[in-house]
């Protein structure tokens, strides 16, 4: 049976319940513009009825939960979609760095092979003359230098790539740390059926940091998150969180570890990944086509010179010192400082100049890795393009993706003023409604306590 | 359907695309260049790498095809004077041949032909830029010393080594002719026939001298057939010249179609990115003040 105590007791609890709906809009309008913060629900319920005979009596409403709203699967894709991003914009800057070193037309190591070449061919019409021989040991002094300043320009990148690989470590652990002590509480919470909220906003904020970072597997577990890198080295479980480790390498460059196992060739994905890929793979592969270049070149040079005579009628020494191996170019140096001793002449004669043509014929001809030396040259002005473009492409397509993606996660879960503000008003009508309930109720109370004290109407 | 309430990375990463387009604009109309970097477009940019070794090829192409030319035209020009020289010497030998002279006279006639000799030596000694033009490739000493011990009344020290130098891609030109082909050659010795010719004069019969004459008649023909490698090396290297000059000049166009910007293409497209930023913006300022609230009171 319907009372008045028991509408007063319903009215109560619908204030009860606006005021914590009014809770949560004020928290939502307050977070509109933090990061990673899900808009929150306040999920009304009936109150379960009293039923006496045939009448059903509604007990008002209660306010079941406050949810975050969230969408996991398009978590997982950000997260997916950040690994790219940071993967490509960190290939990107190294190589823009890199392709500056290719990017003169007029200038370089391909420049100095032609004008090398050009003053052999000067020199080829005047074979005596010791300006002209002076113009080819110049040119080839200017070419050792470019060789030498590009390789040390590779080797200057790549240690500033090391030097950041080392922080993006320091930075993956701070944030695993991080990571797990949130995901301890969260874990808790989610075993007693809560909503983690705030602490689960938190929580995937900091995962999406660290995807930017390196390839992460997430897995849902009951106990909250397990995080591990792409192959399988735990980095978050539970409340605990592994550091990796870092130590200096046989080359110089840092490796990386997680509990004693070099894990380096291993991780992909994210900044770490992006870069790791420029610094072990893409410098020294074109590291290795320079040294290439620099000592089979030397050797064809230099066997064109000990085929012909010098000014003295000896035959020719090597014009640059032999070199090979890794450090090839930076090492290439011209090794005559006399210019009697360009081996110009064929026969021993001082005016011949039919060497000249076996020196310039290393011009056209194909070194040992296939192509003559400006067209291998031109080749890594190509590669370093390419791969740049690409990169740039990359960066481009993850970036126009991941707005895409934020975009449609931001509609499921960013804070909507226009929604909150109609919220606020229902909020408000209803909580007003409910204290009119109150009212209402209070002055029947009071015609009932004062029925039969003469006392007529209600005040 | 719900829309994303912040809407503001994703019109400032529009903004962003817009300003990189605009700073490549501007990139290309300030450079005039459309690759500025290898990956604006790796392909033309490793064309361009070999358009420029072509160039500056062709350059120093050029500078050998002029430095050629002065040494060629100083030998054609010497041999010139050699062919005038030995023009007297016949006629000295036509009028010594005469029988009305006396030996005195022909003693006379066979010291100028003996000056004549002097002179043509120094003419087939002559250097361009320190080095002898007729000694072959033995070019740092004279190739002729005056030998009354050899028959011919000279020595060479010459060999016959010739050169050649590239003057364009894969053309090579011939840029000497060694003294002994020109002045002691088997088709007429200029050397040997002067000195019959004053042996002739000095002691002869006007039958001998008028012999000696016609055999120098024959190598000046001979002389002048050699010379003719000069005047057509010296065609060539004009004609080279040319072709270069026009080898230049396709080079060049051949680089603006690969890294050059159009230039109305860039203006067209940098006021494009303008108006679309513009765009944008005010869009951006219309947008923000909207909410509900505002129709609050």
């Amino acid at each position: 049976m319907g009372s008045l105590s028991s509408s007063m007791w319903i009215a109560a609890q619908a204030l009860e319940a606006d005021q914590g709906a009014l809770d949560t809009t004020s928290n939502n309008i307050a977070n509109q513009n933090t990061p990673g913060y899900s808009r929150e629900l306040a999920l009304f319920t009936e109150a379960a009825p009293t039923i006496e005979g045939n009448i059903n009596y509604g007990n008002g409403v209660v306010l079941q939960e406050i949810q975050s709203v969230r969408d996991q699967v398009l978590q997982l894709r950000i997260g997916e979609e950040n690994q790219q991003q940071g993967s490509a914009q960190a290939q990107y800057g190294a190589l823009q760095q890199v392709q500056n070193l290719f990017s003169s037309p007029t200038q370089g190591v391909g420049a100095d092979f032609t004008a090398f070449f050009n003053s052999i061919s000067q020199l080829s019409t005047d074979p005596t003359n010791l300006a002209a021989r002076q113009g080819v040991l110049t040119a080839a002094q200017n070419l050792a230098t470019d060789f030498h300043s590009t390789e040390q320009n590779l080797d200057s990148i790549q240690s500033g790539l090391n030097k950041t690989v080392q922080q993006n470590v320091t930075q993956i652990n701070t944030l695993t740390q991080q990571i797990a002590q949130l995901n301890e509480k969260v874990g808790q919470m989610q075993k007693l059926g809560q909503d983690p909220g705030t602490l689960g906003d938190q929580e995937a904020q900091l995962v999406q940091q660290l995807s930017q970072l390196t390839n992460v597997n997430q897995i849902q577990t009951e106990n909250g998150l397990t995080l591990t890198t792409g192959n399988g080295t735990p980095l978050v479980v539970g409340g605990q969180s592994f550091a990796l480790q870092t130590t200096a390498g046989p080359s110089g460059m840092t490796d990386i570890s997680a509990q004693g196992q070099d894990i380096t060739s291993s991780l992909q994905g994210g900044q770490l990944g992006g870069n790791l890929q420029i610094r072990d793979t893409v410098i020294p592969g074109l590291l290795t086509q320079i040294d290439n270049l620099a000592s089979q070149f030397t050797t064809s040079i230099n066997a064109a010179q000990a085929s012909g005579f010098d000014l003295n009628g000896k035959a020719g020494q090597p014009l640059f010192t032999d070199t090979s191996g890794p450090g090839a170019a930076s090492n290439l140096k011209v090794a005559i400082t006399d210019p009697s001793l360009i081996a110009a002449s064929s026969d021993g004669t001082l005016g011949s100049n039919g060497n000249l043509a076996n020196l310039l014929a290393v011009q056209t001809q194909a070194l040992p890795s296939g192509a003559n030396p400006l067209d291998t040259y031109s080749s890594l002005v190509s590669q370093t393009g390419n791969l740049t473009a690409q990169t740039q492409a990359d960066v481009t397509a993850s970036t126009a993706s991941l707005n895409q993606l934020n975009s449609q996660l931001g509609a499921e879960t960013g804070v909507n003023l226009n929604e909150e503000t109609t919220n606020l008003m229902n909020y408000q009508r209803a909580f007003q409604a409910a204290a009119r309930v109150v009212t209402t109720v209070d002055a029947l109370t009071q015609s009932v306590l004062d029925m039969g004290s003469g006392v007529t109407g209600a005040p | 359907m719900r829309v994303n309430p912040n809407y503001t990375p994703t019109i400032l990463n529009d903004l962003w695309q817009q300003q990189t387009q605009e700073q490549t604009a501007i990139q290309e109309l300030a450079t005039g260049r459309r690759v500025n970097v290898p990956s604006d477009d790796p392909a033309a940019a490793a064309a361009d790498v070999q358009n420029q070794a072509l160039q500056s090829q062709v350059d120093q192409y050029l500078k050998n095809t002029n430095g050629l030319e002065g040494m060629l035209q100083t030998a054609d020009s010497t041999l010139s004077s050699v062919v005038t020289a030995l023009n007297q010497a016949i006629s000295l030998g036509v009028q010594g041949s005469n029988g009305d002279l006396s030996t005195s006279n022909r003693q006379e006639i066979a010291q100028q032909v003996q000056s004549i000799q002097g002179q043509i030596v120094q003419f087939a000694n002559a250097s361009y830029q320190g080095s002898y033009m007729f000694a072959g490739t033995a070019n740092q000493s004279a190739p002729f010393t005056l030998d009354s011990t050899q028959p011919s009344g000279v020595r060479y020290n010459g060999n016959t080594g010739v050169n050649n130098v590239e003057i364009a891609q894969g053309r090579s030109i011939q840029t000497n002719l060694p003294g002994s082909q020109i002045f002691q050659g088997a088709g007429g010795d200029v050397m040997a026939s002067l000195q019959q010719l004053i042996t002739a004069l000095q002691s002869g019969t006007t039958t001998s001298i008028g012999a000696a004459t016609t055999q120098l008649g024959t190598a000046l023909n001979y002389v002048s057939q050699q010379r003719v490698f000069y005047g057509s090396a010296v065609s060539q290297l004009n004609a080279n010249q040319t072709y270069l000059q026009q080898e230049q000049v396709s080079l060049q166009t051949q680089e603006t179609g690969l890294v050059g910007a159009d230039m109305a293409t860039a203006a067209t497209d940098l006021s494009r990115a303008q108006t679309a930023q513009n765009a944008t913006l005010a869009a951006l300022a219309q947008i923000i003040p909207q909410s509900l609230l505002n129709y609050l009171k």
